[in-house]
């Protein structure tokens, strides 16, 4: 691999755990899943988690988002996890430990970040062992999260790789209750409190003890383990945020015939995110903002509504939440039952009483170091950071470990450095216009009428074809054109003329900034000095590639004649022809398949150096007419192709053997047709 | 800069009949900016002297390399010893004439064959197209023309223009591409407020610093052949 630029791609500068974003996705649209696998593997033990749920503030940042919309990559995600079951069953057995280092671990909670912590320590030859209350491991994931949105087997594939490292996991146990906190404390040489927020706020106003107040959280927790708490008929979720969101829709799958949400905030200033709220509208549930609970009406001790008064405002002049009302303007509202979900809380009623400080509440912690105010005790997840994200808690569990691992072998404290990383910025606005759009792809959820029935699932996976549609809108940013600081450059201003996107410049010698590069090789292609690489994805190398796949190709038992085929890899919407080929299919068939992205980046040297090699012919395989990804690629290789047939004529080889097709339809479809195309016009020509 | 473009391949390739070991050298200047000789030129080269040679069942190797300028002697030094360590016996170069000559006066008994034909001095008028623009020929007059040379650009070389084959502004030679320099000096001498000059016969040239007077050199006495550097200072 060439050079690439320090900078960060923005998707993985905005992921916590900082996932390799580009070179996953690059190996999806080259078919290699499990090698998309490993990657996110290397830094999240929850892909299929996140594949379903998380908030990707990846695509939030994607730089695509300028030219249409960012890539789709938490679903390309659960592509990859949902395509290497097999794979992934077996690379757990190759999971390789560290030799054990005679410590013990305790960790209590098994949320995300508890469990991601005990991986990494196991793994670093620690004996590890989770404590957790409830009977099934995964926190708010196993027990809060809808069952619509997170099936349970997908956290189970998770949670199997998890726990395949050799982790114990003593389940129904609950510090504080069935074992003592301080009786841990002693057995163990490091404790890593990870208990999440299990508790829900609730409101001092007349009524809330009436039958019929539930609060969120435990809601949730019981519906995710089949209970069916008693609703009613009319449902009133009190709060505007996710979890307010999550539980509105739980309870309208559980029958009855309205659900309804209020909050304190307007319509824009709720904080649940703006799909969640489209999708529990078309659900059928409605949304009173700008109100605030006053009373819950209740009848004999039974809840028979709630009043409301008026929220005027919800922040302060200093953004501060301190909302004011106007008493005078209230409104009630029929209901059965009244749901709170306004905030949560930690339970830390098992640290009363031992030295590790709480206060109001709080554990008095210190975020940088992930330590709680007792020495060998320490702290991750939400009850360190307050609520947050499934992939928040990963990257504190991640921080959690390390900081152990070195009290552990060193006795002392461990700062964590502070990492900025340079991102590459946004994409200039002037490049993205002259950036071809290509539409995200959608999936279409199950029909709100259908969804509401129960909770199966509501979101269909990709399938392969549209994962490999959505990849090829990775723009690979920060990883384009560089020039090779041995080549001769001339300043000769060629990719300067060609690039379509305004990028390339000669400052004595060329520059191609990364902000703006749009990786498309076509500088690369025309360089009359040989000396631009892309830093992913790179043809520079063809001829040793080509050499590589044909020299254990016996030449009497190869198939004539020998074609060898370039083919725009982002036409394929299957792995079949992604994947490399065996010497001996080569043998067989005759056909070498090469696959680029972008047939453009082919120089004319790519294009003559298979005939060196030893092939008859050679078949480029371009994208469907106006596919391509890259404004003037198209033209730019059609003059290359006129060219280099010439100059095959005067050696001697002939033109008429340098072919061009355009896919039809797809790759499966029509390629095969082409290479036997290619292969009998030779057979005519050789005849004659 | 020097301007050149690719010879016929089958030209270059009859040089090469009786030569088993031949390096194809790229030079990194004026040949890379006009696209006729740079390296990946080179290598395209090489690769279709093999892909022929082996059509012909000729044994033959052929080796590619590309050096910054092949007109000054540290840049061509390595390739010479290369020559030597390799046991090459023909290079093919892309450079301009210049290379050629300068590569054969130091290589000793290999043969040093042109890749290229050297065509003019001139300037890249719009991506992918080159034009003659000046002639060497050591006495410039342009200072008379308004900065645009007749010698170059007038098909017959004419000092006192135009003739009477300039029709609409081209020249008669070739009407469709070429224009008719002493119409641009004409409208380039207006522009400048200097029209008048043109009813000057412009003198007959000394024609002695361009070929007539010998082959030509250049000296810059301030670092030319300094003693300490010949050891004869010390
Ligand atoms: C309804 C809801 C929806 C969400 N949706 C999303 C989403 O779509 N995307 C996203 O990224 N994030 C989402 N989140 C947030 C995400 O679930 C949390 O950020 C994450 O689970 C926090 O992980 P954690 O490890 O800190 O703790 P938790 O997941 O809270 O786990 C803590 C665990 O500790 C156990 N425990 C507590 N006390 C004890 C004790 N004394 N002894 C033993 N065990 C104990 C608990 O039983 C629990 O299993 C959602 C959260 C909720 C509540
Ligand atoms: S285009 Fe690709 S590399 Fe760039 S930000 Fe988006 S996902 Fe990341
Ligand atoms: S031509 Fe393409 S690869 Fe080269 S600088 Fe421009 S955008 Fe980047």
């Amino acid at each position: 691999m060439e050079k690439e630029s320090h900078l960060w791609a923005t998707c993985s500068a905005a992921c916590p755990v900082h996932t390799d974003t580009r070179e996953y996705v690059r190996r999806i649209s080259m078919g290699d899943y499990e090698g998309a696998l490993d990657v996110l593997l290397e830094v999240n033990p929850f892909p299929s988690v996140c594949g379903r749920i998380c908030h990707h503030p990846c695509e939030s940042q994607c730089r695509r988002q300028v030219i249409d919309a960012p890539v789709g990559l938490r679903l390309l995600k659960r592509f990859v996890v949902e395509n290497t079951r097999e794979y992934r069953v077996q690379r757990r057995r190759d999971t390789r430990k560290q030799p054990p280092k005679g410590k013990k671990v305790a960790v209590i909670g098994s949320g995300p970040s508890g469990l991601t912590a005990a991986r990494d320590l196991a793994l670093l030859g620690y004996q590890v062992t989770v404590f957790e209350k409830d009977s099934v491991l995964g926190g708010m994931l196993a027990h809060a999260i809808p069952r619509y949105r997170l099936p349970m087997d997908a956290l189970q594939e998770d949670i199997d790789d998890i726990l395949a490292v050799g982790i114990e996991a003593r389940l129904n146990c609950e510090v504080g209750k069935d074992v003592l906190f301080e009786s841990v404390k002693k057995e163990y040489d490091a404790v890593l409190i990870a208990v999440g927020l299990a508790e829900s706020h609730s409101l001092p106003i007349p009524g809330i003890g009436s039958k019929g107040v539930l609060l969120g959280i435990p809601f949730l927790w019981d519906v995710a383990n089949g209970e069916r708490p008693f609703l009613g008929d009319r449902v009133m979720v009190i709060g505007g945020g996710n979890v307010a969101v999550d539980v509105a829709r739980a309870a309208k799958r559980l029958g009855p015939s309205t659900v309804m949400m209020a909050c304190l905030e307007s319509r824009e200033e709720m904080p649940a995110w703006k799909w969640e709220i489209e999708e529990a509208e078309e659900e059928g549930i409605s949304i009173m903002n700008s109100w605030g609970p006053k009373a819950v009406l209740e009848r004999d001790g039974k809840t028979t509504g709630i009043e409301f008064k008026r929220c005027v405002r919800v922040f302060d002049e200093n953004k501060r939440f301190n909302p004011q009302y106007d008493e005078m303007e209230t409104t009630a509202v029929e209901a059965d039952s009244v749901i709170l979900t306004i905030g949560q809380k930690a339970n830390l009623d098992f640290l009363k009483g031992t030295p590790v400080t709480v206060d109001r509440g709080r554990l008095i912690c210190d975020r940088d170091s992930c330590t709680a105010t007792e020495r060998g005790v320490f702290t991750c997840g939400e009850v360190m950071t307050g609520p947050g994200s499934a992939i928040q808690a990963i990257a504190t569990g991640h921080d959690a470990a390390r900081a152990i691992h070195h009290f552990l072998e060193t006795g002392e404290t461990l700062k964590l450095p502070q990492v900025s990383v340079e991102t590459i910025g946004e994409l200039p606005a002037q490049t993205a216009a002259r950036a071809r759009r290509f539409d995200r792809v959608e999936v279409n959820l199950v029909e709100a009428s259908a969804r509401i029935r129960d909770f199966s699932p509501i979101e269909p996976g990709y399938t392969e074809a549209q994962a490999l549609a959505e990849a090829r809108r990775c723009l690979a940013c920060a990883t384009g054109a560089v020039l090779d600081s041995g080549a001769q450059c001339a300043g000769c201003l060629t990719c300067v003329r060609v690039c379509p996107f305004g990028v390339a410049t000669v400052e004595r010698t060329a520059v191609m900034p990364a902000q703006q590069c749009q990786t498309c090789g076509l500088c690369a292609a025309e360089c009359p000095a040989a000396g631009i690489a892309l830093a992913r994805f790179a043809t520079n190398k063809m001829k040793e590639n080509l050499e590589g796949f044909l020299k254990d190709c016996s030449p009497g038992a190869m198939k004539r004649p020998l074609v060898v085929s370039y083919c725009c890899m982002y036409e394929a919407t299957t792995r079949e022809y992604l994947r490399e080929q065996s010497q001996r299919e080569i043998e067989a068939t005759g056909i070498l398949r090469v696959m680029v992205p972008c047939v453009g980046r082919l120089s004319a040297i790519d294009l003559v150096s298979p005939f060196e090699l030893g092939a008859d012919r050679v078949a480029i395989i371009a994208c469907r007419e106006h596919g391509c990804m890259y404004t003037g690629a198209e033209e730019l290789l059609e003059r290359r192709i006129q060219m280099v047939r010439r100059f095959l004529d005067e050696v001697g080889v002939g033109g008429a053997s340098l072919q061009f097709y355009r896919t039809e339809t797809s790759a499966e479809a029509s390629w095969p047709r082409f290479w036997q195309d290619s292969k009998r016009v030779l057979g005519e020509l050789s005849a004659a | 800069m020097i301007v050149a473009d690719p010879k016929p391949f089958q030209q270059i390739r009859g040089f090469l009949e009786d030569y088993r070991k031949i390096l194809v050298l790229g030079c990194g200047t004026c040949v890379t900016v006009c696209l006729a000789g740079g390296e990946a030129q080179a290598e395209l080269l090489a690769s279709g002297l093999r892909i022929s040679f082996s059509k012909d069942g000729k044994e033959a190797t052929v080796l590619e390399d590309t050096v910054q300028r092949q007109c000054d002697e540290e840049f061509v030094l390595p390739v010479l010893e290369r020559v030597k360590r390799e046991g090459i016996d023909a290079v093919v170069t892309l450079a301009c004439g210049v290379g050629v000559n300068f590569l054969s006066d130091r290589i000793g008994a290999i043969p040093v064959f042109p890749g290229v034909n050297t065509t003019f001095y001139g300037g890249n008028v719009e991506p992918g197209l080159w034009s003659e623009m000046c002639a060497g020929c050591g006495d410039c007059i342009t200072h008379l023309t308004g900065g645009i040379c007749p010698i170059a650009r007038c098909s017959k070389h004419l000092l006192n223009g135009p003739c009477g084959g300039s029709e609409k502004g081209m020249c008669e030679v070739d009407p469709q591409n070429t224009e008719c320099v002493w119409q641009l000096i004409y409208e380039r001498m207006k522009l400048l407020g200097r029209l008048h000059e043109m009813q000057n016969l412009i003198p007959t040239k000394d024609w002695r610093p361009a070929m007539d007077g010998g082959v030509r050199r250049s000296v810059r006495e301030h670092i030319f052949r300094l003693q300490y550097k010949s050891g004869a200072g010390a």
